[in-house]
């Protein structure tokens, strides 16, 4: 095996980790005034790490998504209609990123 | 049998006078030569090598690069019989019918012929790459990966595969009994040709001028001459042929040697990951179907012609190269953007891509002689590589495409490499597919060579292989040179009648 499947290995583990988390039951986190709409991330942390800084503050942007379809309709969505952004060359979703810079807005310190 | 000549046995000053003489055995030389063995023609067939590699033959090929990094020129390409096929991938496809378009917005696109021109070809073409049963279209058993509808989608490469080898077809191993036994056929080899002497009009080759390392030299008088000698010799001897026509043979628009091209092949173009972690082998391998081990495919990834006309995009083959690693971010990314899609990502894995790209023409990316000469004392060449930022561009739009797709699909993402020059330039090796030197036109204005591929304005003069491609699309360039060699060779059956 060599360095590179050591570390391909890697992230597969970690994704599983993650994935186990989702299925497993929820994680608890300290609460937030946006908990309706961070409910709806399963894994915050990863959420949270993907996020990026954004102009928005958390209340404009909670407002704007709560204004919109739930993260798992609005993503598919997205995706369909082609509203993709890039976060360090990650081709995701738009609302996949705005759920992200808010998890991060809200990363318990 | 005819047996191999040697022009070192040739005395100097001798004079031969075949019907045709094709300067060149790799496999555009070596092609026409078996197409015309019947034709009744006598044909000298040219080659400046041996049956084996030799270095001091090889360093006739030295030049000088300037630009784009770039490979050297006397490293991308090998001089004796059989050519560059001496050490090919066997990588192959044909090109598709919107390459030979003249595409809105994308300047110097269109060439005199259509795929449909060349299409007859293809099957004695694929014969002789020794690529498999015709299989391009229909593709490859095995589970497509699941694209939403969109840009981009599976295509299929195959393989050339020599008899009872596992190895490409090197034509002139493979070719050299055929060439023997051709009664009208006369394979010379160690003859170099080093220059193009035409009639005083300029409208005719009158003779060829041989010479050999070992000092000897001696000229063939044909009929009718092909130049065959790759798409950056075929430039340098018209190039040095400067005695009638001041700037060249063929070169009286100043078309000679400019739009070079290769094809790009950045590594490690993007990760793409896919959620339940399913990739058929199909995507990664050269893959010998069930049943019919001579038939070798591998899929890639290709932008759909509506998808390159509505985006101005060129031409790609993304191919899926290795497993990957995820980074924090990456794993962050996937398990997000799995989790929001409603999808199991928990056997997700990650695969690096890497591509072959079709280049914009330029006619600045050219081959000019340099004041260097070589042991025969012919003007060595000097190539100016460019690559333009909308080549970069345009391919990355083509992979943020299949990643929308991806997601559309909820089969996977994509995260892409690279977003600056210095990035994509790092990353960059090349197929060394020399194309485009002697570009084929309607127009003398805006090319080297006709539809049938005769130099413009030089009744006997014509040239074979990819110097005369117009544009240069992704597919590999053998299959399709040898398919428009053959042409040629229908052509000089009818104008040598
Ligand atoms: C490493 C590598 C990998 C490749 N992989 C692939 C692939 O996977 N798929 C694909 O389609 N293509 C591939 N190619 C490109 C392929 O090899 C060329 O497209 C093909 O060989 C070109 O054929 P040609 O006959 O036009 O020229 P060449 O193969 O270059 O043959 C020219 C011949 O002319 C002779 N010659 C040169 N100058 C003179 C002279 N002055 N007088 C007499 N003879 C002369 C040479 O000795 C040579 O035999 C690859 C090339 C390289 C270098």
């Amino acid at each position: 095996m060599n360095r590179r499947n050591v570390m391909a290995g890697m992230g597969a583990a970690l994704l599983a980790l993650g994935a186990g988390v989702w299925r497993f039951g929820m994680k608890h986190y300290p609460d937030t005034p946006y908990d309706d709409l961070l409910d709806q991330v399963q894994d915050r942390e990863a959420a949270a790490t993907l996020g990026e800084t954004t102009r928005e503050t958390a209340p404009g942007l909670a407002a704007r998504l709560r204004a919109a379809k739930p993260l798992a309709v609005q993503a598919a969505a997205d995706a369909g209609a082609g509203r993709t952004v890039e976060i360090s060359g990650w081709v995701v979703p738009k609302s996949v990123a705005d759920y992200a810079a808010l998890a991060r807005l809200n990363r318990p310190l | 049998m005819t047996a191999f000549l040697d022009a070192r046995s040739v005395p100097n000053a001798t004079i031969l006078t075949p019907d045709l003489a094709i300067v060149g055995g790799g496999p555009a030389g070596i092609s026409l030569a078996l197409a015309l063995a019947d034709s009744g023609l006598s044909i000298l067939l040219l080659e400046s090598g041996g049956t084996s590699f030799d270095p001091k033959t090889q360093a006739l090929y030295a030049g000088e690069e300037t630009g784009v990094r770039y490979v050297p020129l006397d490293a991308g390409r090998l001089r004796y019989l059989g050519g560059a096929t001496n050490h090919w991938g066997g990588w192959s496809r044909p090109l598709d019918a919107i390459d030979f378009e003249t595409r809105k917005g994308v300047p110097y696109t269109g060439w005199p012929v259509a795929l449909s021109d060349l299409e007859p070809y293809f099957p004695r073409a694929q014969e002789l790459i020794e690529g498999g049963s015709w299989a391009y279209a229909k593709g490859a058993q095995g589970a497509p990966l699941p694209l939403a509808p969109g840009g981009v989608s599976t295509t299929w490469f195959q393989f050339s595969k020599t008899k009872d080898s596992p190895l490409p077809t090197h034509f002139g191993d493979r070719y050299a009994a055929a060439l023997k036994a051709a009664p009208k056929i006369t394979p010379m080899m160690q003859a170099n040709v080093t220059a193009i002497r035409l009639s005083k009009d300029g409208k005719r080759v009158e003779r060829l001028e041989v010479a050999t390392l070992s000092g000897n030299s001696f000229m063939v008088k044909p009929r009718f001459v092909v130049l065959a000698a790759g798409a950056v010799e075929i430039a340098r001897l018209m190039l040095a042929s400067n005695d009638v026509m001041k700037a060249g043979v063929g070169n009286g628009n100043d078309m000679v040697g400019r739009f070079f091209a290769d094809h790009p092949i950045p590594r490690d173009v993007a990760t793409m990951v896919v959620f339940d972690g399913k990739l058929d082998p199909i995507y990664t391998n050269a893959t010998p179907q069930p049943g019919n081990p001579d038939l070798i495919m591998r899929a890639a990834l290709s932008p759909d012609a509506g998808f390159m006309r509505a985006q101005g995009v060129a031409g790609s083959l993304t191919t899926v190269e290795n497993g990957a690693p995820l980074d924090t971010l990456g794993t962050a990314a996937v398990v997000a953007t799995a989790q929001a899609l409603g999808v199991d990502a928990s056997r997700a894995k990650a695969w690096s891509l890497g591509c072959g790209m079709e280049m914009t023409p330029d006619p600045e990316r050219r081959l000019t002689l340099s004041d260097a000469r070589d042991a025969l004392g012919m003007p060595r060449l000097k190539l100016h590589m460019t690559i333009s930022d909308d080549d970069f561009a345009h391919f990355r739009l083509t992979l943020a495409e299949l990643g929308r797709q991806l997601l559309a699909a909820k089969t996977g993402m994509i995260r892409l490499s690279y977003d600056s020059r210095a990035q994509w330039l790092a990353a960059m090796d090349w197929g060394n597919h020399h194309m485009g030197t002697t570009r084929m036109s309607a127009d003398p204005k805006s090319g080297v060579v006709d539809a049938n591929s005769m130099v413009h304005g030089i009744g006997n003069l014509f040239v074979a292989g990819s110097s005369v491609f117009t544009t240069y699309g992704s597919s590999n360039p053998t299959l399709n040179l040898v398919a428009l060699t053959l042409k040629l060779g229908d052509h000089l059956k009818k104008v040598t009648a």
